[in-house]
């Protein structure tokens, strides 16, 4: 073909297959549209399990255990449940049961090793930047229990609401609101003790 | 995307517009803005739509679909051999059950083939003489058409004698 000529064929706007249909067609034995949903929900999986664990590998780890056991359970999906909502509780699940067992080892090793900031810290300006706070999160968030962390990451963090999250958890909402109240007051306690500056501005609130 | 006086304008205690959640996820002085007047929101900027490239696994996405890929064709494998063992029990199963039923069939046969006498014979306790035999029962020549004879040849020592130890036939002399 002569350069610069190209051969124009139309094509039809491809449609792209929503969740439901890719589960339908992975469950025929397609082992590419399983690739193809594992690539749609990485982020979404990395992300949580990010938030919840606090470790990029990790959470790398754990969100592939995730992707296998979708692979392994995928026939017990019920189609009448929206996907994100399935795939949130075993995210849920997986990362929650490896934060306990994690907690327990760390509670055995480093039950003396946090790091508190001094008053004279506090004295300094507070400018809030991002890897600050994340920084802070994970300090802060190391106290709440595996449920708690999850709960109040999704909320805050993952902007779903209590209802949403109910649903993932399978308990009722106000367990959710309760679980958030309690987070955000342990929360609170320990940004007071490590960020008195941070604390102050909640207490200003 | 909205504009930072936007975002001051429009921010608000408790806010959850998204609008307002994206730009503060993408902008550290608003972020810092943010904080001071509502602290709640401090950690909520730190959503998952926050830093793109942060929220990309190590390695990359395609190492990591890449990785899930492999390890689920490792389970597969598993899964088909697993199941590959367990059809085998079936045949197993079909294969005693089949050895079963030719053992029993040949006893049976056997059962019927051999004759059995209905009525059973009393037995009568006879006194033998214990005799010692000083000649033993020779067959010179013996002929018939219906015999297997059964012959051990001799050591080497005798010539070419040979010595008849059983003669079946059904025949054969009472008197021999």
């Amino acid at each position: 073909m002569a350069p610069g000529l190209r051969l124009m064929i139309p094509t039809t706007p491809t449609v792209e297959p929503d969740d439901r249909q890719l589960v339908e067609t992975i469950r025929r034995g397609d082992t590419d549209a399983f690739e193809t949903l594992v690539r749609r929900k990485t982020s979404k999986v990395y992300a949580l399990c990010y938030r919840i664990i606090g470790n990029a590998e990790d959470a790398k780890d754990i969100s592939q255990l995730v992707f296998i056991k979708l692979w392994e359970n995928l026939e017990k999906y019920d189609a009448h449940y929206a996907f994100d909502t399935w795939l949130y509780r075993m995210v849920t699940n997986v990362a929650i049961d490896f934060m306990r067992n994690k907690q327990s080892r760390d509670n055995a090793v480093n039950s003396n090793l946090r790091l508190v900031k001094t008053a004279a810290d506090a004295e300094q300006s507070v400018i809030v930047q991002r890897k600050e706070v994340e920084h802070v999160f994970d300090e802060v968030s190391a106290v709440l229990s595996p449920k708690q962390k999850t709960i109040f990451v999704m909320n805050q963090m993952e902007d779903l609401p209590s209802s949403e999250i109910a649903k993932v958890l399978g308990c009722r909402e106000s367990t959710v609101r309760n679980h958030l109240f309690n987070a955000r007051k342990l929360m609170q306690v320990q940004l007071t003790k490590r960020y008195p500056e941070y604390a102050q501005l909640w207490r200003e609130k | 995307m909205m504009s930072c006086d936007s975002f001051r304008t429009r921010f608000h205690t408790g806010t959850d517009d998204a609008a307002l959640l994206e730009h503060l996820r993408s902008c550290d002085r608003c972020l810092d803005f943010a904080a001071h007047a509502d602290p709640d929101v401090m950690f909520r900027a730190l959503g998952s739509s926050t830093f793109g490239s942060e929220m990309i696994p190590p390695g990359g996405i395609d190492a990591f679909v890449d990785g899930v890929m492999q390890q689920v064709r490792v389970r597969d494998a598993e899964t088909a051999v697993a199941s590959s063992q367990a059809a085998s029990w079936p045949r197993r199963l079909a294969m005693a059950a089949a050895i079963s039923v030719a053992v029993f069939g040949a006893t049976l046969i056997y059962r019927f083939d051999t004759p059995q006498d209905s009525s059973p014979v009393p037995r009568v306790a006879v006194a033998v003489p214990n005799r010692t035999l000083t000649t033993k029962p020779i067959v010179e020549t013996y002929d018939s058409q219906n015999a297997t004879i059964v012959e051990v040849p001799t050591d080497g020592t005798g010539g070419d004698d040979v010595k008849i130890v059983m003669i079946f036939d059904e025949n054969l002399p009472a008197d021999l």
